[in-house]
């Protein structure tokens, strides 16, 4: 009798303790949508794992985050965990939103930033100090049509990878209504029947020539902030895109991003880089296609496409903050960046976020897997408080020069100008 | 001068130890005030205080530190070569022409319309209901129709062009040509609420005005110059004011259409404010910048209403 009373209070003293250490984490991410339920599923899955911290997860719209999240943190009411992207997250990080994950911290979480990709893991950083881990990526990728390749002679399982492999492609695609090529004479580019590649003007179809700049060695931004995207390597890297449609006549001119969609679903162009967001469209139109790497027209320096991505932060808390959620936190980041928690989300349609999950046998069958020996290539717009000066000014230069308005040159100077102005007053608000 | 209705100490004595119920009494239409002017404080005249306290400070809740900075932000937008000054005013010209182009079709079309379906025509109800109906879409849906109809390569527009040999033109990428969709979509969409209310006005002649011209042998336009037009007075000064601020607050359609391009040429002044202040996080600037475009708006209602006023009264005299 007395065993059993003492056994019982001892163990109502254990559970006590244990409810007690039990931390309670909130949880504010952007994942709506068809996103939501698998991001729910993982939280779930935690909180059963992990009995000793319970994790709410909310979930609302990114644009309502980034207007909520500085009062939130200037009030000291801000969540434990809030997901970023990559377009936003260099601005909190330097309006004090966000607190730097320390190397030994990230140690003792069991979080080892070489799993993830380099230029990935690196959106979040900041003057040399990591601020968050990715847990969704997207990125631009090149769809190809097996099928109209294949009818113009070219190797529907060696798409191009080099300028002179894409030239050469897109124009054996660029046909006219007579049947000639863009290479043959009496070629008459008013009349396509078919063509070689989708470009268009607005900010999706720019996000093109922020690939061509990297691959050529240029940036957006020079390494003070300042916009720098009318370097002789991003001119020659831009001019290249715009002589596609002006010189070569193997892209349409005047374009939209819609009609682009329509013209490849319908089989009417061979290449058509954009968002990986689209897989699913195609797959689901059983349209006979392949997915590669974004091949290096811009220029052979390095190999690069555009990628956007979110990622687990810590906001800042007010002092007195509580030290075991902190490490409570790190340590949800941690298991949520796992590769099997990765690879569920990749169920989204994300893309994986380290080498280890593009490894799994799941994607071996699957089109995406085109692009998935240049992940780490992959690079987001993120670096600097101000992207959004940068990437206004960068969208319209691109849109002046595909259409013709302005020389390519011209485009890009205006656009550094006009960025840089912007950028200059921005400033102010970082001193 | 002795006669002056001052109040006497006296005279406050005996209003503070007055009777009670007259003081209630003099509270009481202050209490039915209460709830609207409550609502009035904390939505309209704290948030145009707060917002001028934005204006005026280099605003960010982040940072500890919100600095005065007077009227630059104002000034920013008075100063040849900063951004601020470039585009404020090119975007303002853009929605003021918008206006002057839409805010006359959308007039007298709607008028057109509702001479039209005022008549006792077959199926009068049907075509009332196919005018109105495209204004119960939102702005995205009927922004994307637009875009759809219009687009350079897969538009139905170009579609029908085609069918007739013209080559397709380029709508939504060629500055100037990138209005049509814009503002033809804003027609269709908005058409039938001005079309509504005149319907209404005109449900309110009274026949006997037309029976008596045409006893006098009026014809159909002289009965529309003499009696319709002048008693359509209020109605038109309400449809033209309405319309004219409606269109200064083009925002939506060009959004969705054309997004403002090519070139900035169809981006509206509102486009412009909500980039400043979110996309380029500039939160004061884009406040300057609302408050003088909000003021643009106040002196151009008011000088509207000061001229067509005197219409109104002067048709009113006719009568």
């Amino acid at each position: 009798m007395k065993h059993t009373a003492l056994a019982l209070s001892l163990s109502l003293l254990a559970l006590g303790a244990a409810s007690a250490q039990k931390v309670s984490l909130t949880y504010l991410h952007g994942f709506t949508g068809p996103d939501r339920p698998v991001m729910e599923g993982l939280v779930k899955k935690f909180n059963e794992t992990h009995p000793n911290i319970e994790v709410r997860a909310q979930a609302q719209p990114w644009g309502t985050t980034w207007q909520q999240l500085p009062s939130l943190v200037a009030s000291g009411r801000a969540p434990d965990v809030v997901v970023i992207n990559e377009d936003q997250i260099t601005g909190f990080i330097a309006r004090g939103a966000v607190s730097p994950l320390a190397p030994a911290e990230m140690k003792a979480a069991g979080i080892d930033q070489t799993r993830f990709f380099g230029p990935l893991f690196k959106t979040a950083d900041y003057r040399g100090q990591s601020y968050g881990l990715p847990v969704s990526s997207v990125a631009y990728a090149m769809f190809y049509n097996k099928d109209l390749m294949k009818k113009v002679g070219l190797d529907p399982n060696k798409p191009p990878r080099t300028r002179a492999e894409f030239l050469a492609a897109a124009q054996k695609c660029t046909v006219d209504k007579s049947g000639k090529n863009a290479t043959q004479a009496g070629f008459d580019p008013k009349n396509l029947d078919t063509w070689g590649v989708s470009l268009y003007n607005n900010w999706v179809g720019s996000r093109a020539a922020y690939a061509a700049i990297l691959q050529n060695g240029g940036e957006l931004t020079d390494k003070n902030g300042n916009a720098a995207f009318n370097s002789p390597q991003a001119v020659s890297a831009v001019q290249f895109l715009v002589d596609l449609v002006q010189k070569q006549k193997v892209a349409r001119p005047n374009s939209t991003e819609e009609a682009e969609l329509a013209a490849f679903s319908q089989g009417k162009v061979c290449m058509f880089p954009s968002g990986q967001w689209y897989l699913d469209r195609f797959e689901q139109q059983k349209m006979n296609f392949g997915v590669t790497f974004m091949p290096r027209v811009g220029g052979s320096v390095r190999d690069a496409a555009w990628g956007g991505s979110s990622h687990l932060t810590l906001p800042r808390q007010k002092p007195g903050y509580d030290a075991a959620k902190r490490k409570a936190a790190l340590e949800f980041m941690a298991w949520m960046t796992q590769p099997e928690q990765n690879l569920a989300w990749t169920a989204t349609g994300s893309l994986p976020s380290q080498a280890a999950v593009a490894k799994n046998a799941q994607f071996e069958k699957a089109p995406i897997n085109g692009i998935f020996d240049r992940l780490d290539s992959v690079y987001a717009t993120s670096g600097v408080p101000w992207m959004g000066q940068v990437l206004g000014p960068f969208d319209a230069a691109w849109e002046a020069a595909y259409s013709g308005k302005k020389t390519v040159a011209k485009a890009l100077g205006d656009g550094v100008t006009e960025s840089n102005k912007q950028i200059e007053q921005a400033r102010k608000n970082f001193q | 001068m002795t006669a002056t209705p001052v109040s006497t100490p006296q005279e406050t004595v005996r209003r503070g130890s007055g009777p009670r119920p007259r003081r209630r009494v003099s509270l009481e239409p202050y209490l039915y005030l209460l709830p609207h002017a409550a609502l009035f404080f904390v939505f309209t005249v704290y948030p145009i205080g707060y917002g001028l306290y934005i204006a005026m400070h280099r605003w960010d809740l982040l940072s500890g530190r919100q600095p005065f900075v007077g009227l630059e932000f104002f000034r920013n937008l008075f100063i040849a070569g900063t951004p601020q000054a470039d585009f404020f005013w090119r975007t303002l010209w853009n929605t003021t022409f918008f206006t002057l182009i839409s805010v006359p079709l959308l007039v007298a079309a709607a008028l057109g319309l509702a001479l039209l379906l005022h008549r006792p025509i077959f199926g009068r109800a049907f075509f009332r209901a196919v005018f109105f109906m495209p204004g119960i879409l939102t702005v995205s849906v009927m922004g994307i129709l637009w875009r759809w109809m219009f687009d350079n390569q897969i538009g139905l527009v170009n579609a029908a062009r085609e069918l007739t040999g013209a080559p397709p033109i380029p709508w939504l990428s060629t500055e100037g040509l990138a209005w049509i969709p814009i503002i033809v979509g804003t027609i269709w969409w908005t058409l039938g609420f001005n079309m509504t209310l005149y319907l209404a006005a005109l449900g309110n002649i009274s026949q006997s005005f037309y029976e008596a011209a045409e006893l006098d042998g009026a014809t159909a336009g002289q009965q529309f110059r003499f009696i319709t037009w002048p008693l359509l007075t209020p109605i038109t000064l309400f449809v033209v004011i309405t319309t004219a601020l409606a269109s200064f607050q083009l925002f939506g359609q060009s959004l969705v259409i054309t997004n403002g391009g090519p070139n900035r040429s169809t981006q509206s002044v509102i486009q412009y404010i909500t980039e400043e202040g979110f996309s380029n996080s500039q939160i004061s600037s884009a406040a300057a910048m609302g408050f003088v475009f909000g003021l643009l708006m106040l002196v151009l209602t008011a000088a509207q209403f000061r001229l067509m006023a005197r219409d109104v009264q002067s048709s009113g005299e006719e009568k």
